[in-house]
């Protein structure tokens, strides 16, 4: 089991369980909040979830 | 030509749409990105599942507003269809502002169509009424709605049921 499957995103719109698609770097985001996963690429390493429920998207720091 | 693309997007059964004027967007000039987001403008883009950008080219480039404008989400774009309708005065049709403006929009996590628009000649494409003078553009425009609204779609189920891994 991958680490998202392990720690699903709850949308906090509807309640909905939000689906993991992609992975992006921040590079506008404030660094000291970094995570050590950000380390290696320059940014915050940011995971995307949306939601198939109600369409909102939100933004989490990768966990590592 | 963005009423133009506006007007052919709405024939589409199905899709819902809205015209994004960049100019009424109010966002300061002495910051950038996210920390000048506008709530409104982020609200918009947030609930599409594509965008269609109109750009003027100017001196091969960007406009600097767009560009501004751009940057101010990110979230907001992330696995989501994009086509570009490149509108120049000349008869490249906005080929080079579109080349210049396909790495910012990766970047963004925007996700490309491989059809462009391109209207060349901008001040000739329309009579004094604003009717299109040459209907090649109709049958252009059709094909290029149909790969962004199938690459919209599905985007959408991506987003929503494909996990990363």
């Amino acid at each position: 089991m991958g680490r998202m499957a392990a720690n699903k995103m709850i949308c906090p719109k509807c309640g909905d369980e939000m689906n993991h698609h992609a992975d992006k770097v921040d590079y506008g985001a404030h660094l000291d909040a970094a995570s050590v996963a950000s380390a290696d690429f320059g940014g915050l390493l940011q995971e995307v979830h949306t939601c198939p429920g109600c369409g909102n998207v939100e933004m989490r720091a990768a966990s590592g | 030509v963005a009423r133009f693309a506006l007007d052919a997007i709405r024939k589409k059964d199905g899709v819902t749409t809205e015209l994004i004027d960049i100019r009424e967007i109010p966002l300061p000039t002495d910051d950038a990105g996210e920390a000048i987001k506008h709530a409104p403008f982020a609200d918009t883009v947030g609930r599409a599942d594509g965008l269609l950008l109109v750009v003027p080219e100017y001196n091969h480039g960007y406009p600097g507003l767009l560009k501004h404008v751009l940057d101010t989400n990110l979230k907001e774009y992330i696995h989501k269809a994009v086509g570009i309708c490149g509108v120049s005065a000349g008869g490249f049709g906005g080929t080079r502002v579109i080349q210049n403006l396909l790495p910012v929009l990766r970047e963004l996590g925007l996700v490309t169509i491989f059809w462009d628009g391109n209207f060349s000649g901008a001040q000739k494409l329309f009579d004094a009424d604003g009717v299109l003078l040459d209907q090649a553009y109709v049958r252009r425009m059709d094909q290029f709605l149909k790969e962004l609204i199938w690459m919209a779609t599905v985007l959408r189920y991506g987003r929503e049921h494909v996990a990363l891994e």
